[in-house]
């Protein structure tokens, strides 16, 4: 593991797993090969389960110190948070090293959504793939796509849940030739007219009337629903089902959701639909 | 399997930045061919004309020019639109002063060149300059939504958007509609109603129509056989006073002008023109 | 044998290319002919509207180009018909989205499974109607009498003459009574005007407004007029010589002055 990296706004050296003085000299180097490149910065120490003494850490301090490096904060398991204490820094829990912490983390249950790579890579296609590899880059992960599927480090206990894809808002009627396409759900204020078209991974709800062709659960989910004010699709898809009506719908009297019952496109009442039954079952 | 798609960008007119007052430049416009953008045109031209104030009519409609048909002006054009944008004449020697009516002028397509050879920014600069003489600027959109669309909407700060009571007629409205964008304020014109087919409900009515398309309604104007003989013999219907069209036709050029005008003249039941009236009084 | 590919164009908009499309197709279909029908109107289409089957459009002509989808699943089969099917055209695209030779080669391949393919053109002589004609072997004019109309297919006629594309006329929404006071150009007079071959000359009828809105062709329909005259114009097609009839006979009009013909 390289003695140096970068660090969100700043440096981390990475002192844990390794001699100490070996990790010194090392870092010695790694700063006097740039000379001036990292004055201004400042860095976390991670010590991870190490203990160094008072004398070591003065030597790094100095070190960091001719070369224009603040050491501002330590980070590392519980007894590191006394020592920062002691020197004066900030203390910050152990984000990555540490062997008890990785077994424990490797027994955990992961959190994550289980998207397959190609609806991952979708979802960056539509998020923004800048989004995507922020996120990638948080977790350790590199930021280009590898085609094999690699093991991902565990998600750090200070990081926020995965963020489930947004739900596109629009205000407006959407004309015919309009289409509007999300990963999330979609909810519409105003009318979707003939000829336009909602494609949405999750959920569709539109706040009048709905003539166009919806589609939900659009990457697979059957259990995503169309609802609508006014239902009256020129024609209805949820994942992999299609469904058009026969005869033309006149104006239903009331709104009205369509979901997945018995492999089957099936219209409901709004105030008989119950709760959503999120089981995100693929239909094949 | 869903790519992001480009919006498709329609110009947007510029912001005048003159202290002259300048003219209103509206282009008339549906999508669907056939349903009365030029005969509107022509008429409406004519109508503002009479009222006393100055028009300039412009034909966009290159290689497929009508608009001096229909004012029985072809045998008086020396000069067209092509030769004004690309500097071969001067504006003043392209325009045609209207056979019959004072105040009224015409910018004549080209009928031997191409749509696409049309500059869109020397055609905004044009329309500008239409607008610094002219009270008025109407510009005759050509049927689709390619190039020919593009250019006749840039330059324009207004829309009416004329359509029929077909299904066909109102599904390209609206996907116009919907590439016009908020900024054009556009209004409706229904044309071509046979009021005894849409009692016999063979014929959409103006409320179908307007239940889709949901915009303020200029007008509604019967079909008549009157149409297509003014158009033969290069009379524009407004000149008449005894044509139910023609009536349509001044009530829709008081309220451009924003006379406050109650419902035309169409009526066949008493029911119809009631539906017709409360439609008109509550939008303006 | 490779199908008949035909386009049907005009230049000016409305003057009935869409719901010619279809009712021709719809004869020819029921004669037993296989038929596909395409619109090439992309960002406007139509044809599905006219024949009642928008509400089964899954995938569209420019998905099939784009190679997203196999032409058997994009063609929708329409069930009054036997073997008449439709391709239709994208909504939320642009002409663009296509080119001519891509066009010719989707027409191509439509023309291993049908007997006849016909084309249905946007309104216009830009780029969509240059792909519309990309694919076609022969063409047919549509117009109307009145004098924008006729402008409009003599700039067409051209073009298509410049790619010597074999074109015959259609001359829709007639209305005799107005041909007699002498308010409506005749059928010679257009035919002076545009001098090509005539394959049909069809009155103006409420009935159309009806059926389209419907979504009904008209030789669906046992009382319909206007199908004996479609059904004459498919024959033509075929190969038949078959006079245009007179319109004044009893059960038409009904007046006898002049004799106008129609058919």
């Amino acid at each position: 593991m390289a003695v140096l990296r970068g660090k969100g706004l700043g440096l981390e050296i990475a002192l844990g797993e390794r001699d100490f003085e070996e990790a010194l000299a090392e870092l010695q180097g790694k700063l006097g090969e740039r000379p001036g490149f990292y004055s201004g910065a400042q860095a976390t120490a991670a010590l991870g389960r190490a203990s160094p003494s008072e004398d070591q850490l003065a030597r790094l301090r100095a070190l960091l110190g001719d070369h224009g490096v603040v050491l501002e904060a330590l980070s590392g398991e519980a007894h590191v948070g006394t020592l920062a204490v002691e020197q004066g820094l900030r203390y910050v829990a152990d984000l990555d090293g540490g062997e008890e912490l990785a077994r424990r983390r490797a027994l955990r249950p992961k959190r994550e959504l289980q998207l397959s790579d190609a609806a991952r890579s979708l979802a960056a296609d539509f998020a923004g793939a800048r989004t995507d590899i922020a996120v990638r880059r948080s977790r350790g992960e590199s930021s280009v796509r590898r085609m094999t599927p690699v093991p991902e480090p565990a998600a750090a206990p200070a990081e926020a849940e995965p963020v489930a894809p947004a739900t596109l808002y629009h205000v407006g009627t959407l004309r015919g030739g309009q289409a509007l396409h999300n990963v999330g759900n979609i909810v519409v204020i105003g009318d979707v007219n003939p000829g336009a078209e909602l494609i949405a991974g999750g959920d569709i709800a539109v706040f009048g009337s709905l003539r166009g062709v919806a589609h939900a659960g659009a990457q697979g989910d059957a259990g995503a629903r169309v609802y609508a004010v006014d239902l009256a699709p020129t024609q209805l898809r949820i994942a992999t089902l299609i469904a058009a009506d026969a005869g033309s719908r006149e104006g239903s009297k009331q709104p009205e959701a369509a979901c997945v019952q018995n492999d089957r496109i099936m219209i409901v009442p709004l105030d008989r639909v119950g709760a959503a039954k999120k089981t995100k079952e693929k239909v094949d | 399997m869903f790519p992001l798609r480009e919006p498709y960008d329609v110009a947007q007119p510029p912001v005048s930045a003159a202290p002259v007052k300048l003219g209103r430049a509206i282009v008339v416009t549906s999508g669907k061919g056939g349903v009365g953008k030029t005969t509107t045109t022509a008429n409406l031209g004519t109508a503002l004309a009479k009222r006393g104030v100055s028009v300039a009519l412009v034909d966009a409609d290159v290689g497929l020019r009508n608009l001096d048909i229909l004012l029985g002006l072809e045998s008086r054009i020396r000069y067209h639109l092509l030769d004004v944008l690309e500097e071969k004449v001067e504006l003043d020697d392209a325009l045609v002063r209207d056979k019959h009516t004072p105040n009224l002028y015409l910018l004549a397509a080209a009928q031997s060149r191409e749509k696409e050879e049309v500059d869109t920014e020397s055609m905004r600069d044009l329309i500008e300059e239409l607008r610094e003489r002219f009270e008025y600027v109407l510009i005759d959109c050509p049927a689709g939504i390619e190039m020919g669309f593009k250019n006749a909407v840039v330059g324009a700060q207004e829309a009416i958007v004329v359509c029929t009571p077909e299904v066909s007629a109102v599904r390209d409205v609206d996907r116009v509609v919907g590439l016009l964008g908020n900024a054009f304020a556009p209004k409706l014109i229904i044309n071509r109603v046979r009021p005894h087919l849409v009692h016999k409900g063979k014929m959409l009515s103006v409320e179908d129509v307007n239940s889709i398309l949901r915009l303020p309604l200029l007008g509604v104007i019967a079909d008549e056989p009157d149409v297509i003989v003014s158009t033969n013999k290069g009379e524009p219907l407004a000149l008449r006073s005894d044509s139910q069209a023609a009536a349509a036709y001044h009530a829709i050029a008081a309220r451009v002008a924003g006379e406050d005008v109650p419902a035309p003249m169409v009526e066949y039941k008493e029911t119809f023109m009631d539906k017709l009236g409360s439609l008109l009084g509550g939008r303006r | 044998m490779k199908a008949r590919k035909i386009v049907l164009t005009s230049g000016k908009g409305g003057v009935g290319k869409t719901t010619a499309t279809v009712n021709i197709g719809a004869a020819l279909a029921k004669r037993g002919h296989r038929v596909i029908l395409v619109d090439t109107d992309i960002g406007l289409r139509n044809l599905d509207l006219v024949l009642g089957l928008e509400k089964r459009i899954v995938f569209d002509l420019v998905e099939v180009i784009e190679g997203r989808c196999q032409v058997r699943q994009a063609l929708i089969k329409d069930k009054r018909f036997e073997s008449l099917a439709i391709l239709p055209a994208a909504q939320t695209r642009n002409k663009d989205a296509i080119t001519e030779d891509q066009m010719a080669g989707l027409i191509d391949e439509l023309a291993t499974m049908a007997d006849y393919v016909l084309i249905d053109c946007p309104a216009g002589i830009e780029g969509g109607f240059r792909n519309a004609i990309a694919g076609a072997d022969e063409a047919i004019v549509v117009t109307t009498p009145e004098v924008s109309a006729i402008r409009d297919a003599d700039r067409v006629i051209g073009k298509l003459a410049e790619k010597n594309i074999p074109m015959r006329l259609i001359v829709n929404r007639i209305r005799p009574e107005m041909v007699r006071t002498g308010d409506m150009l005749s059928i010679d007079d257009v035919c002076e005007i545009l001098s090509i071959e005539l394959l049909g000359i069809i009155p103006d009828d409420e009935e159309i407004i009806d059926t389209t809105n419907r979504g009904e062709p008209l030789v669906l329909g046992e009382g319909y007029r206007l199908r004996s005259i479609y059904e004459k114009i498919v024959r033509r097609l075929e190969g038949d010589l078959i006079p245009f009839t007179n319109l004044d006979a009893p059960g038409f009009f009904g007046r006898l002055i002049g004799a106008l013909k129609a058919g």
